[in-house]
């Protein structure tokens, strides 16, 4: 019975070239208007990884497995970079790394930090401000990875004025470097010996890699970080890393302190200077990594508003599919399938699969004119692909569903589910994409399919994670999915009233 | 007509209400193998929901539907009636022939014996020519058609129809009630609801008034008349002064300006008109009608508006 209502809505689809064509061509049309402002824009040409400076702390394990997991992400550079024992030299190297324009990003995690008591902690990301997109990923990648820890991520950014002293410092530094150059010399020489004993066992050294290891160094002096948008007063602050970030304006304690020229450096100064030299002969030990993925993949972005755009006419095709329930009721046509052999589960089963696989087909077009036209690699994505375009369809499907059997007419279901969707493609990211969004509004947003939706099709093919990452969206999905489904057939009782 | 003793379907004292709203108040109404049942009230009268009961789609609060299915229809999917709602209830971007298939299926027949019956209705609602037409661009006389159309095509031993003729010209309106008459004569009941009195009183086996959710009439047209106006026939004078002179069998008003007589036959009329030779002065008119289906509705539900 459940396959007569399919043969309907096949049938009803296939005798209707303009549904057709809105159900299937009007969304790609969108998608490529979409595709074209976005290639020429922040998502222009090929996708590079994210360079990601790692100030992470050695001896401790559960920074070791933050580093492994991260080492695995393909869209991603990491590079060990180390963090000096005193404040000033830590905020002083940060700066340097930021500077140095080798890293996208700059992560920092505390060096007492435990997964036993995580809570207390925040991992810093670093960032100059300039990319937002590479913070927005790697800020979801370590939210991911830290969702059940309760760890929190922040976010901050360094101040102009902040980095235009510490130019300033840096400028005095390097005139004090000529009075002890032999010193430094002697530094750079005991750092490449000692960086060849600990180098990772990844490390790429075609670019130089290696000697910024050769600083001597103990656990304690080792700092975990990264780099993200946030503001200075945290990258400067007194090197607690689990200090709030709410405040603006640099400490008094985030300029680096003036050498007077002539006087001896201290032997942690003469450290850094070396290190930032390095830094800054682009002498940076790189870890390799292997991003079979990425490094022919034209624009992995793309994937993401293609699911924006696909959620968003997906939204509004099924609600359409499911307003055949409210015609059916108007025309009497349902009053005569309810007298027949076919029960109400059986209608509203097989409506909702009919728009279920309607659902599928629409992504499915969608990505399959992504893939031809902007290569987001769909083959290879396709185990992920098939599971978020199934628990999206399912969702959507059941929403209409849902809609359809609250609103009395067709003019009711088309008003409110016009509102409804475009709020929740608004707030979604299906029209603007969420990174870009306050946290508020971030937060806002995961009361609405889009959001989740979007969210693992990025984790697909953006950040292309495992598919057990695909969990949570999966979870919410169809559970969400399950609720609506249930809420319909308890609801659907009114069909039977005519009502 | 081919009416059997035992009904068909029995509704026993059926009572429905909304919310408090007696739409229902204790039905009961038998309809025969074969007959073709006028059902008709004024807008509210509680037919639509007398009609979900039968159906199944509602549940009397009270009272027991009963259908019994006569043996020539067994074997086939009879138990449930076919419907036809008032609007084209077919799918309009569907093909006749896949409106009819789908519409089988959901009934429960498949296969050969659905093509067989597809073809059946085709020929029997003159479709045949139209089968790969779509729905929509039909017109509609033929859309009509293929309303009832889908819903025979299980063979249902009764049959729903709500206002079939709506809309649809006089060709048409022959076409779907030779329909119906091809259909009770295989012994299938058939219960129409309609406003169109004139097709009730000529076309229908019998008749059943309701308002106010009871029957309030049950027969054939000249019972329903004799019960609710007494004689049928009525003749009428008017006079241009009042008449002065008294006339066996007719009454005046106050003002003997009109005078009215009841015949309970026409041939009767020829020995009224007799006495109007004795008249000093000629009625100015005589109006000579006989009762039909209008009058009576209006005798028994008014005429006030209900809506």
């Amino acid at each position: 019975m459940i396959l007569t209502f399919l043969r309907i809505a096949f049938l009803r689809l296939r005798n209707n070239p303009l549904e057709l064509l809105l159900v299937f061509v009007m969304p790609v049309l969108f998608f490529s208007i979409f595709a074209m402002i976005f290639s020429q824009g922040i998502a222009a040409g090929t996708e590079k990884p994210v360079r990601l400076g790692l100030f992470l702390p050695e001896d401790n394990k559960d920074s070791r497995a933050l580093r492994e997991q991260l080492l695995q992400k393909t869209s991603l550079i990491c590079t060990d970079l180390r963090l000096p024992a005193t404040p000033e030299q830590q905020q002083r190297a940060i700066l340097d790394a930021q500077n140095s324009s080798h890293y996208d990003l700059l992560l920092q995690l505390p060096s007492d930090f435990s997964r036993l008591d995580e809570s207390r902690f925040q991992l810093r990301l670093i960032t100059d401000g300039q990319n937002a997109m590479a913070t927005a990923m790697v800020k979801a990648i370590l939210e991911e990875y830290y969702a059940v820890q309760r760890v929190q991520v922040v976010v901050e950014k360094l101040q102009d004025s902040a980095r235009a002293a510490a130019k300033v410092a840096a400028e005095r530094a390097a005139a004090q470097r000529a009075a002890a150059e032999e010193r430094a010399k002697a530094a750079r020489a005991e750092a490449a010996a000692a960086e060849t004993g600990r180098r990772l066992p990844a490390v790429d050294e075609s670019e130089g890699g290696g000697q910024f290891f050769n600083n001597p160094t103990t656990p304690e002096k080792v700092f975990a970080g990264s780099g993200g948008a946030a503001p200075l007063d945290q990258v400067v602050s007194d090197g607690a890393s689990d200090r709030p970030t709410d405040v603006l304006a640099p400490p008094a304690d985030a300029i680096p302190q003036e050498v007077e020229a002539g006087t001896e450096m201290p032997e942690e100064l003469t450290e850094i200077v070396a290190a930032d030299e390095l830094i800054s002969q682009g002498a940076v030990p790189q870890i390799s990594v292997d991003n079979p993925q990425a490094s022919d993949q034209q624009n992995p972005r793309i994937a993401m508003y293609a699911a924006g755009i696909a959620v968003l006419f997906l939204l509004f095709a099924c609600t359409g599919h499911a307003a055949t329930m409210l015609e059916e009721a108007e025309s009497g046509t349902l009053d005569r399938i309810l007298v027949s052999e076919a029960g109400l589960f059986q209608i509203v089963a097989g409506k909702w699969l009919g728009i279920y696989l309607m659902g599928c087909m629409q992504l499915t077009v969608m990505f399959v004119f992504a893939e031809f036209v902007f290569q987001i690699h769909l083959w290879r994505h396709l185990a992920g692909f098939l599971i978020m375009a199934g628990s999206t369809s399912a969702a959507t499907a059941s929403f209409a569903m849902l809609m359809a059997t609250i609103c009395r007419t067709r003019s009711q279901l088309q008003g409110a589910a016009t509102v409804i969707i475009l709020s929740m493609s608004a707030m979604g990211g299906s029209m603007i994409p969420r990174f870009v969004m306050s946290d508020r509004m971030k937060e806002l947003g995961r009361w609405t399919f889009n959001a989740w939706a979007l969210d693992g099709f990025q984790k697909v093919f953006w950040f292309q994670s495992p598919l057990e990452s695909l969990q949570p969206e999966v979870v919410v999905l169809l559970g969400s999915s399950l609720i609506m489904s249930v809420a319909t057939l308890l609801l659907s009782g009114r069909w039977r009233r005519g009502i | 007509m081919t009416v059997e003793n035992q009904p068909i379907l029995t509704l026993q004292s059926v009572r429905k209400s909304y919310r408090g709203r007696a739409a229902l108040q204790g039905i009961s109404l038998q309809l025969y193998p074969g007959e073709l049942l006028g059902f008709f009230g004024p807008n509210g009268a509680g037919k639509t929901t007398m009609i979900r009961c039968i159906c199944g789609l509602l549940k009397p609060d009270e009272g027991s539907i009963t259908l019994r299915i006569p043996d020539s229809f067994q074997g086939s999917r009879a138990d449930r009636p076919g419907l036809v709602p008032q609007n084209l209830a077919v799918y309009p971007d569907l093909t006749v022939q896949q409106n009819l298939e789908v519409f089988g299926r959901l009934e429960g027949v498949r296969g050969a014996v659905l093509q067989q019956r597809i073809d059946e209705v085709l020929d029997w609602s003159a479709l045949n020519d139209r089968r790969r037409s779509l729905a929509r661009t039909l017109s509609g006389g033929m859309q009509r058609r293929l309303n009832i159309a889908c819903s025979v095509l299980h063979r249902p031993a009764v049959l729903l129809l709500d206002e079939p003729t709506v809309g649809v010209d006089p060709q048409s309106r022959e076409r779907i009630y030779a329909m119906m008459q091809e259909l009770t004569a295989t012994g299938t009941a058939v219960l129409l609801t309609t406003h169109q009195l004139e097709e009730v009183e000529t076309r229908c086996d019998r008749i059943v008034v309701m308002d106010h959710g009871q029957i309030v009439a049950d027969g054939q047209l000249p019972q329903l008349v004799t019960a609710s106006l007494g004689l049928p026939h009525r003749v009428e004078l008017s006079f241009q002064q009042p008449c002065a002179v008294e006339l066996r069998e007719f009454e005046f008003d106050e003002q003997r300006l009109t005078a009215v007589c009841r015949l309970s036959s026409m041939q009767q009329l020829p020995g009224v008109l007799e006495v109007l030779q004795n008249l000093p002065e000629a009625p100015q008119s005589i109006n000579v009608r006989s009762f039909g289906l209008q009058d009576v509705f209006l005798a028994l539900t008014g005429r006030s508006l209900r809506e």
